[in-house]
């Protein structure tokens, strides 16, 4: 064999983001010009320890695209901590300025899916979504009557509290995530893939926690979301 | 020369690893979305595909130079710990994963490393078909999303010694608790993922069924970041027989989850029971089961603990530096049949809790966004420039043509343009505080050196000489002889109802023995 079969691959196409096809693109170049230059077989080639790709090699590719002015977006919080000028700034809940409103006038800030039938709550919305915040209501205790916003759909950043929470609403993942399941064993109501306009921390609200429980194997169907109102 | 592999062993391999494919797309693409602020789910995930990829194929070796896969799988079936249909199921999963990834950057060509492949790949097959012999599958989706792994002696002392309970008492309250906690515990110990909790079954009870709950890794044992916080768990592995009414479960999956029909509601809870067990054990131990007053009494104290630690691990947590967590996860994930090391007596830390050299070569890509559209990618769009195939090719469930795990050429039957082995692995190294607890057992908390030389002079009663081969089909037949009233013996030996009733019970004796 005289080249890496990749760089001959009949039906390959490049991937869907733009991140991940540069950087691999990158390393198969890479790997196909050290090859190249070692005048070995591939087989002698793969495995030599002397042609490894190194840390510093990977480290160059993303230094090469951040280069570019691209920004990452973030998932866990510890990764812009550390690394501010490698990723986008977290964005807050937008307001449209334009909400619907309910049957008493009332703004409609959200909707969701509901985890599980339950009645419906009125509460302090407070947005949980940093280890600070989770720190300082484990400290000293989750204020009566939170609903607590979550952007993480996971079981571990809210996992000391959640038991403290009246209830839930998550702007991420679906029914069947990690939270949704752990409402759902605490009997705690919740609202999963929420999508909000203009609710901010500390608004008072009720959520229709008494809609049907979403079915997780049918379309999507906005009448039959939870609605999220603004009460003060 | 052509590879070391015959066109029929070769055909073998190509399809559990398309099977293996089609298998994992379903799952990922149907059950659900793992995410989480605290930690970097997506780029722990993938970094530790290459990881499996990198050692499995050497510590796998060491496994069965003292154990086959077969006896590993027989053992693991007659206890609940983390070598279980999850952990056990998922292991060419993550090891092609890694492969795949190596193939797409053109590491690797998929005809290299073939004698490693096939020999993870026939050790994962074989040790899951021993795991899964009482069913004759090899995965739960092959049984429609089913696991039935027990059987009957351990069913039917589950179903006699079960306590019962209803809404509103006592054990039903405190049973609800923990299966809460337990659940949020276990997401948190394994850093986001579902490996702690496991179901199966389900298994017929008269007009109602029985679904048996695992949580595993509990305590202070393999994971170093439990040292300290867990050590107030007295036990590493519980197991929890409910046993629901006017419930169906249709679906247990292969990552150990259930749906059912209609929905899983805890008031349809009649009747539950508390083991513990592991690779040291006879069989499942009783735990506070004398009553259903005591029982629901230590459900509350092993609450309790679990909360205590939830809180005590999140702290220890939140101040880990991404370094940190990713290794924590990527280990999790890793180490997925690390207790089939335990089982064969011969666990080792430097091999389950280590990152290879050759991974951690790969963190500075590792961003979040990468990480994010690395794993989606792979096991969602299947979008990767390797996965793609021939325009012409509809794959199983997504008609795409695209396939997750590129299949090994034929071409290794003709020509010399395939290599056999990835290179040894190094010692690896972990940004996390080495171990430093004990090891928590069914036989106490022991070190390393103690768990593995009991693990390795100890064969449980049930798999001794030809009890190990005295299956379900055997006992049709002979039910009352003195081997199998032996057998059943030997599982009943803890039964409160069942102790010493041998072989002969029917559905209708256990019945009328039953607690509830």
């Amino acid at each position: 064999m005289s080249e890496p079969n990749i760089l001959s691959d009949k039906w390959g196409k490049p991937a869907m983001s733009e991140v991940l096809e540069y950087y691999h693109s990158s390393i198969r170049a890479l790997v196909a010009e050290k090859f190249a230059a070692s005048g070995k077989t591939w087989q002698e080639a793969v495995n030599d320890p002397a042609l490894e790709l190194t840390r510093e090699d990977f480290q160059k590719i993303e230094d090469d695209f951040l280069a570019t002015g691209y920004r990452f977006t973030m998932s866990a919080q510890v990764s812009i901590v550390e690394e501010p000028e490698k990723y986008q700034p977290i964005a807050g809940v937008g307001d449209s300025g334009s909400q619907p409103k309910d049957e008493q006038g009332r703004l409609i800030v959200g909707t969701g899916d509901n985890v599980f039938q339950a009645e419906d709550l009125e509460g302090t919305a407070r947005f949980v979504g940093t280890v600070e915040t989770v720190m300082d209501m484990l400290m000293n205790g989750v204020p009566e009557g939170t609903i607590a916003i979550i952007d993480d759909s996971g079981g571990t950043l809210t996992a000391p509290i959640l038991e403290g929470f009246a209830g839930v609403v998550c702007m991420g993942g679906t029914i069947r995530s990690h939270l949704g399941i752990l409402t759902r064993e605490y009997d705690i109501p919740c609202l999963m893939a929420a999508e909000l306009d203009g609710l901010s921390d500390g608004d008072r609200i009720v959520v229709e926690y008494s809609k049907p429980a979403t079915d997780a194997y049918a379309e999507r169907d906005d009448a039959a979301r939870a609605r999220i109102v603004k009460v003060s | 020369m052509p590879a070391n592999i015959s066109y029929n062993e070769l055909q073998d391999l190509n399809q559990f690893l398309q099977k293996s494919s089609d298998v994992f797309y379903f799952q990922c693409t149907t059950r659900t979305v793992q995410e989480s602020k605290l930690f970097p789910v997506n780029p722990y995930i993938a970094l530790s595909y290459y990881n499996c990829w990198y050692r499995y194929p050497e510590i796998f070796r060491k496994i069965e130079e003292v154990m086959t896969p077969e006896e590993l799988g027989d053992r693991a079936r007659e206890v609940s710990m983390s070598a279980n249909a999850i952990m056990l199921g998922i292991i060419q999963q993550f090891y092609l994963g890694g492969r795949q990834f190596l193939i797409d950057m053109g590491m690797i060509n998929p005809t290299d490393g073939i004698d490693d492949i096939k020999y993870v790949l026939d050790f994962a097959q074989r040790v899951n078909r021993s795991y899964h012999r009482q069913s004759g599958y090899t995965l739960n989706s092959d049984m429609n999303h089913r696991a039935q792994l027990l059987p009957e002696r351990t069913l039917q002392v589950f179903e006699a010694d079960a306590l019962g309970c209803k809404p509103g008492d006592k054990l039903h309250n405190a049973v609800v608790k923990f299966l809460a906690t337990a659940s949020q515990y276990a997401f948190l110990k394994n850093a986001e993922c579902r490996l702690g909790i496991h179901n199966s079954g389900p298994y017929k009870v008269g007009d109602k069924e029985m679904l048996i709950r695992d949580f595993v890794d509990l305590s202070e044992g393999d994971y170093p970041w439990l040292d300290g916080v867990a050590s107030g768990i007295e036990y590493n592995n519980v197991t929890l027989p409910v046993i629901m009414k006017d419930t169906h479960f249709h679906m247990v999956d292969d990552w150990g989850s259930f749906e059912a029909t209609p929905s899983y509601d805890h008031d349809n809870m009649v009747a539950v029971g508390l083991y513990t067990s592991d690779y040291l054990s006879n069989g499942y131990i009783p735990v506070h089961m004398d009553n259903a007053s005591e029982l629901a009494d230590y459900l509350d104290h092993m609450r309790d603990q679990m909360q205590t630690a939830t809180s005590e691990l999140w702290k220890r947590m939140a101040g880990w530096t991404r370094d940190q967590m990713i290794d924590a996860g990527l280990l999790v994930y890793y180490a997925v049949p690390k207790d089939l090391a335990h089982i064969a007596g011969v666990y080792d830390p430097n091999d389950w809790m280590m990152v290879d050299e050759r991974v951690q070569r790969l963190k500075p890509f590792f961003n979040d966004e990468y990480g994010g559209a690395a794993i989606a990618e792979l096991v969602g769009y299947i979008s990767l420039s390797s996965q793609q195939e021939s325009p012409y090719t509809m794959s199983k469930y997504s008609n795409a043509s695209s396939d997750m795990w590129s299949k090994i050429p034929y071409s290794v039957l003709a020509d010399d343009n395939f290599t056999s082995h990835v290179p040894p692995m190094g010692p690896g190294s972990t940004s996390l505080p080495p171990k430093t607890g004990k090891y928590t057992t069914t036989r106490g908390r022991l070190t390393l050196e103690e768990a593995n030389a009991l693990a390795r002079g100890f064969t449980p009663e049930t798999l001794q000489g030809a009890n190990r081969f005295y299956d379900d089909q055997w006992v049709k037949y002979n039910a009352g002889t003195p081997a199998a009233d032996a057998l059943y013996k030997a599982t009943q030996q803890n039964s409160f109802q069942l102790k010493d009733k041998g072989s002969t019970l029917t559905a209708e004796d256990v019945e009328k023995l039953r607690r509830w």
